[in-house]
């Protein structure tokens, strides 16, 4: 009894002021989440718009789409399907991530109405190198992906980089972060095509 | 009754001119030096960072201040941390949802804030042994210092990274910009040399 006394003698300031905080930080947390949320569907929109020029508006399917991560546990992708006037389903963008050179790089992937070829990828998150990795954003890296093919995509130190094909040329001095965002494709798109075929929104079956 | 009046205002303003210069918080006590090093890339970005700083500083003060009678010594900075991190989740929550490409750039610099040795310190110098307007006022000094010292090394960087200041153009078209000041390499340089001159200018003042 008496060390219970001495325990809540000591610490009941910590108690009282956890709960407290926790209960400002729940209140924080509530009123902002929504505006936090909405914020990142925007700018996964924007981007996969930018990449599916087509599309007009963006429908998420309903279906659940499940790859394993690197490491081994699955994690749900949120596809949107791009869809033009009349409801024509113009292609597919979800938001993808992997390592990069110096932190995680999370992708928006769009790829055409067939899951056969890329339409491109834009950034959504990513801390590489200024001046270096992160010349993935720009225009003479991206432009490479778009019309190339799914499937395994190689990554050459040389070579013609107007050639839309499965070869990727590198950025000078950016091997590491070039590698890596050619790593997410592989990774991912292969086994979201995969899936998305077992349920049934491309392919024959659909 | 006069004198005691004076002898406060004479309080305060040393307390608010101490972090502003006499103990500026970057150049003198050299703290801080995480975002100092990574976030002054650009003036934007520092100054979003200096008024984290400064929010975050004044809150954790006036809390730490009202509580300072009830503190266990061996639990202070258990209280401390709690009270910062408080603070900054709610900071970056905020810019999250109000300014959420700011919020990408600063990346996760902002929940760092709460290791932040600039706001420990003050918490345990100051908050932890006076009243809530001395507390005001030194928090608000500090902050000031540090986001003033933040904003003048970013004006630096950025006007040699890009021939910019707070993103309009302000050096001539023949400007070739400088990439390596916009990179590590220019924080490090240009804070040793901000440094050195501070050194220099109160040499034989000491």
């Amino acid at each position: 009894m008496g060390g219970l006394r001495h325990f809540i003698e000591q610490s009941w300031l910590l108690i009282v002021s956890s709960f407290v905080f926790g209960l400002l930080l729940a209140a924080t947390n509530y009123a902002l989440a929504p505006t936090i949320e909405q914020n990142r569907i925007d700018k996964l929109n924007t981007l996969a718009k930018g990449l599916l020029p087509d599309a007009i508006h963006f429908r998420e399917v309903t279906e659940r789409i499940e790859i394993a991560s690197s490491r081994g546990k699955n994690s749900e992708v949120s596809v949107y399907q791009g869809e033009a006037d009349g409801g024509k389903c113009v292609g597919w963008s979800f938001a993808v991530s992997g390592s990069g050179f110096a932190d995680k790089i999370d992708l928006v992937v769009a790829v055409d109405a067939d899951f056969e070829k890329l339409a491109g990828y834009d950034v959504l998150m990513s801390n590489e190198t200024p001046g270096f990795g992160d010349k993935i954003k720009d225009h003479f890296y991206r432009d490479q992906f778009k019309g190339a093919p799914i499937g395994e995509l190689k990554v050459l130190t040389s070579g013609n980089a107007a050639k839309i094909d499965s070869e990727i040329i590198a950025i000078s001095g950016a091997t590491i972060s070039s590698e890596a965002v050619v790593a997410i494709l592989n990774d991912t798109l292969t086994r979201i095509k995969e899936q998305m075929e077992k349920k049934g929104l491309i392919g024959d079956d659909k | 009754m006069t004198n005691e009046v004076e002898a406060k205002a004479g309080v305060y303003r040393d307390t608010l001119l101490a972090g502003l210069w006499r103990e500026n918080p970057v150049f003198r006590l050299l703290l801080g030096m995480c975002p100092t090093l990574a976030v002054t890339a650009a003036v934007k970005p520092a100054l979003t960072m200096g008024c984290c700083v400064i929010f975050v500083l004044v809150c954790s003060n006036v809390i730490i201040s009202l509580m300072r009678n009830l503190l266990k010594p061996h639990l202070r900075i258990l209280m401390f941390t709690l009270t910062i991190a408080t603070f900054v989740t709610i900071a970056d929550l905020v810019l999250r949802a109000f300014m959420p490409d700011m919020s990408e750039v600063l990346g996760p610099y902002v929940p760092l804030i709460i290791v932040n040795c600039i706001i420990i310190c003050r918490a345990e110098a100051c908050a932890s042994k006076n009243g809530v307007v001395v507390s005001v006022i030194d928090a608000v000094g500090m902050g000031v210092g540090f986001t003033g010292t933040l904003c003048v090394l970013a004006s630096i960087r950025e006007l040699l990274a890009t021939g910019k200041i707070f993103e309009v153009a302000v050096m001539p078209d023949a400007y070739v910009p400088w990439a390596a000041m916009g990179m590590p390499v220019g924080a490090f340089v240009t804070l040793g040399l901000m440094l050195g001159l501070v050194n220099l200018t109160s040499k034989g003042r000491a």
